[in-house]
């Protein structure tokens, strides 16, 4: 790649990337409006209120576990548990529920599950070590494993408490509760993340894992504190799940770490650790969610919902590798 | 004695040597606690069952060793079986239909290699998202159904069914004989030298004068050519092109590439120690089942060893720092 | 145990016809090797459960090797089962087409082989449900109950599964029966749920955003259905004119739902306990070289409202099975239509 090619203007989505180099996320941004764009003028059921808040719901459950997600992936670890975790924490939630009559205990029960698994995962990487891709990849097997240890079926709503209901269907003035859960969510950990201690740390933590070492930070803990508050987001999201299925599902969440991963990268968080952002992250699951949504309400063949993103989330990769390198000439 | 000892020393000092610890401990395990379990049969099934994993793993570790990731294996396996089939029944050939698969997989080697190497895309994300649009042209071309093989060839059947002399099953044979070559490729060619070049210090083995990014496409298309010989092979264990083949199949190899101490971060790992992981993770499968453990038993025991395997190994690895 | 002794005469009874020598007591094979397509799912389950206690009983070992939905898993369990020496093999294929090798190897090594839920090139012998003919007969129950209480309108959501030849089937029959008793029922939406909870209640939910006027909710199996009916609930929408239609009956969730959700009035049930206490007959069969039927038929009802009352007793988070209610039904010599007459349409 001779640096003299990248001063060369380059026609097409070469040009279209130079002219928004300045702003990070302008490939996703313009893609999602476009998409937004195309699929009402194809089918106005699109902008409905029902499928705005549809779509807005599913886009939650994702973008929970997702910012948890980038800041792991920020600090350089992964977490590929998550799917696993979340169908064993809505049996957990569930049975809690039943058991005590109280949401509240169920709740707290949801998260001190997901929060352990969340531990166990960090003190996997962190004192035994093991490269966090595969101690989750056996993470995820023992919570597959386990979960149909604790029960052999679905866990059934016995409490009919209208409060547990609420969590995932309920509304609060004119938004859904899961929706707002999830903002909540969304500028907690994005304030972690940009304006404390903790998020400066841990892009330093990702960018030079050695250099963080040398000048003091407390690398294990840094790593251990993503990987608990993946877990208890984890336990945020099992919980509005079950409540939005009436039921503690063992077979729920197959293949969700791989939709949350797929949304943080798309939205430029890099794998390597040390770059990325939660704004990206909050595009990449809406583009994500709306190409699955624009896909029924188009009507089209459902193979397309796993042809479709597959094409996007290297297309936007690339375009927004060739705006970073044009940026850096 | 002293040659046994030297053995011994081998054994634990080279990379591979807390691993292979591991695997003859699953052995000794199950053959004492099974009585079905050390047999021949027994044996020679495991290498056969475990020979998918072996071979899609060459491809993949030479992938990691390099410094970048290939997670596309799992729907290749499905996807290669199509033309394979197709092309057969067409003409009742095996040597069109295999030609017709590691085309595909060839193309699909390409593809990856030209965007991960070429436009410098993450691979891992190239990856998934060959993953996922395989799996999509998989189910729209088929509609969702196998393609059941019309041209019934015998030779067709004997190549994932048959076994050498009646005893080795002929994907093991392949696998060993795969293992060897790349083993020696990577160790003794030039070709593996770069690899390694690569992966453990791209700036450096560019100023080396190595072409980086040839490097690196070219061990794409390798691991798409070898993902392509398992494909094959499981499509004549199924004698048809199923749909469904290879779901979850990359977790799988990447797990024991993994486990056989890969890094993840290129420049480390060896194809022996790939080898080890694939048949630790085989036999641990085999093992359990033999034991008539249900499947939610088998799933936490195995991702349990998994865990203590690879922290062994890390704290193998330190003491030797 | 006079009641299993009882199922047990009543099912001698019932082979009968097939056995040309009853007089002589069966040889009883010690060793039975399954391997199952998803040990983990509530209708797996309960076929094995329906197995186990049908072989204990007779003093049969059954062996259960999990493929968990990967066809090579499923390839590998077999030929563990024909190394340990099993005297007869059942397998629940995961793909149809990819257990053709394993039955010609299984006819080399002189290994029998029942097939469970999905019929093989070159099998022996099947026993299976009738896909189309459970979605058929659920149809036309939802058709009734339509002319009784939806003032004759039938527009249906299908939370469907193509993946499968047996659920796409079951879609099929669903949608014919309810055309005998409703000629204009139109099908709105025809999704793909996954079979899953969850991507049913996703893409439940897009759907009915992009058209909601609908009034029956059909479901492949309990988890699609009931994700589509949590779906309506999400959007808002009040259950008085909806009808919710599930199919298997594979384990609490369906009992729960028609107890608790008032549109949840019909559901297949397929019995998955008895499927399984028949493969044990068919294998008792296979081993004595008695002559087997093809396909052995395992009897569907669709059940409505307390129906469910006839066949299983709940006790706190457990079912049991009514043996003399489900051996009492009668089912059909001959499905409908099968998976072939899919593939040529």
């Amino acid at each position: 790649m001779a640096s003299s090619s990248q001063i060369q203007p380059q026609p097409g989505a070469g040009r279209i990337a130079a002219a928004m180099a300045g702003q990070p996320q302008a490939v996703l941004i313009v893609l999602l409006l476009l998409l937004c764009g195309a699929i009402s003028l194809a089918a106005a059921q699109f902008y409905s209120l029902a499928n705005i808040i549809a779509i807005l719901r599913q886009s939650a459950l994702v973008l929970i576990v997702a910012a948890g997600m980038t800041t792991l992936l920020i600090g350089g670890e992964v977490d590929l548990s998550v799917g696993a975790s979340l169908a064993f924490t809505g049996c957990v939630a569930m049975d809690a529920t039943n058991r005590s009559g109280s949401v509240p205990v169920g709740a707290l029960a949801a998260l001190a599950f997901a929060g352990a698994v969340g531990l166990f995962n960090g003190l996997v990487v962190t004192r035994l070590r093991v490269n966090s891709l595969i101690a989750t990849i056996a993470t995820m097997m023992i919570l597959q494993g386990g979960v149909y240890l604790y029960t052999r079926e679905a866990v059934q709503n016995q409490h009919h408490l209208a409060a547990f209901t609420g969590i995932g269907a309920g509304y609060l003035g004119a938004f859904p509760i899961p929706v707002l859960l999830a903002a909540a969510v969304f500028a907690a950990v994005y304030i972690a993340l940009r304006h404390t201690l903790f998020g400066r740390y841990t892009y330093a933590l990702g960018a030079n894992p050695i250099a963080a070492r040398l000048s003091g930070l407390r690398v294990r803990r840094l790593k251990l504190a993503g990987f608990v508050i993946t877990g208890l987001l984890v336990g945020v999201t099992g919980l509005i799940l079950c409540s939005l299925m009436n039921a503690g599902q063992p077979t729920a969440g197959r293949g969700f770490e791989l939709t949350v991963i797929a949304a943080v990268i798309l939205g430029g968080t890099s794998l390597a650790g040390g770059r990325g952002s939660l704004i990206g992250t909050l595009l990449g699951v809406l583009v994500l969610k709306v190409i699955d949504n624009g896909i029924i309400i188009l009507r089209w063949n459902q193979d397309f919902q796993m042809v479709v993103p597959g094409v996007v989330i290297v297309a936007a990769t690339w375009l927004d590798t060739v705006r970073v390198r044009r940026r850096a000439v | 004695m002293p040659q046994s000892r030297n053995l011994l020393r081998v054994l634990t000092r080279r990379s591979e040597g807390p691993l292979l610890l591991c695997l003859l401990a699953v052995i000794g395990f199950f053959a004492l606690a099974s009585d079905t379990f050390l047999s021949v049969r027994n044996i020679t099934n495991v290498l056969g069952q475990a020979s998918l994993a072996m071979m899609a793993g060459i491809g993949v570790a030479i992938v990691f060793i390099s410094g970048e990731v290939d997670v596309s294996c799992g729907s290749l396996l499905a996807a290669v079986a199509i033309p394979l089939i197709v092309v057969m029944n067409a003409t009742n050939s095996l040597a069109l239909g295999i030609a017709a698969a590691l085309a595909l997989g060839g193309v699909v080697g390409v593809v990856n290699g030209f965007l991960a190497a070429y436009l410098r895309i993450n691979s891992l994300i190239v990856t998934l998202g060959t993953l996922f649009v395989l799996r999509g042209g998989v189910y729209l071309y088929t509609g969702q159904t196998a393609i059941p093989d019309d041209a019934g060839l015998e030779s067709f059947f004997q190549l994932g069914n048959g076994r050498l002399a009646g005893v080795l099953p002929y994907p093991a044979v392949a696998a060993l004989v795969l293992l060897l070559v790349f083993a020696y490729v990577m160790g003794h060619r030039p070709f593996g030298r770069h690899v390694f070049a690569a992966g453990g210090n791209p700036d450096v083995a560019r100023l080396a004068g190595y072409d980086v990014p040839r490097i690196k496409f070219a061990g794409f298309v390798v691991s798409a050519l070898l993902a392509t010989c398992a494909g094959i092979m499981l499509a004549s264990r199924l004698g048809s092109a199923v749909h469904v083949a290879g779901l979850g199949f990359e977790f799988q190899v990447v797990a024991a590439v993994v486990l056989g101490g890969v890094s993840l971060s290129g420049g480390v790992g060896s194809l022996f120690g790939m080898a080890l992981g694939v048949l630790i993770l085989s036999f641990l499968a085999n093992g359990l089942g033999m034991l008539d453990l249900a499947t939610e038993w088998q799933l936490v025991v195995t991702g349990a060893i998994i865990i203590a395997a690879v922290s062994f190994d890390e704290f193998k690895r330190r003491q030797k720092l | 145990m006079n009641v299993r002794l009882a199922i047990l005469l009543a099912t001698t009874a019932a082979l009968a016809p097939l056995t040309v020598l009853p007089a002589r007591a069966d040889e009883v094979p010690k060793h039975i090797g399954y391997v199952v397509n998803y040990a983990t799912h509530e209708w797996y389950q309960n076929v094995i459960k329906g197995m186990k206690d049908h072989a204990k009983l007779l003093g049969i070992d059954v062996a259960v090797k999990d493929a968990n939905l990967d066809v090579a898993k499923e390839v590998a369990g077999a030929e563990d089962f024909m190394s340990q020496k099993v005297d007869v093999l059942i397998i629940t294929p995961v793909n149809e087409e990819g257990v053709v090798p394993l039955l010609r190897r299984a006819k080399a090594e002189g290994v029998p082989v029942v097939l469970e839920g999905n019929p093989v090139k070159g099998m022996t012998t099947m026993v299976a449900i009738c896909d189309y003919d459970t979605g058929y007969f659920a149809g036309i129950e939802a058709g009734k109950y339509a002319q009784a209480h939806l003032g004759g309108v039938a527009k249906v959501m299908n939370v469907g599964l193509p993946l499968l030849s047996a659920t796409v089937l079951r879609s099929y029959g669903f949608m014919d029966g309810i055309h005998t008793i409703i000629p204009g029922a139109t099908l709105v939406h025809d999704l793909d749920g996954g079979g899953n909870p969850d991507r049913s209640l996703e893409v439940s939910s897009a759907a009915l955003a992009q058209n909601g006027d609908i009034d029956i909710i059909y479901g492949i199996n309990d988890s699609s259905s009931l994700g589509g009916l949590q779906a309506w609930k999400a959007a808002g929408k009040s259950q008085d004119n909806l009808l919710v239609v599930g199919t298997g009956g594979e384990g609490l969730a369906f009992i729960n739902a028609m107890e608790k959700e008032p549109s949840y009035r019909i559901e297949a049930a397929m019995f998955p306990e008895k499927e399984g206490y028949t493969t044990i007959d068919a294998a008792l069969a296979l081993y004595n070289h008695k002559p087997v039927a093809e396909h052995i038929v395992s009897p569907t009802t669709p059940l409505v409202g307390d129906d469910w009352k006839k066949y299983y007793e709940v006790n706190g988070t457990t079912r049991s099975i009514k043996w003399d209610a489900v051996n009492a039904l009668t089912p059909p010599a001959k499905c409908m239509k099968t998976a072939a007459d899919l593939k040529k349409s």
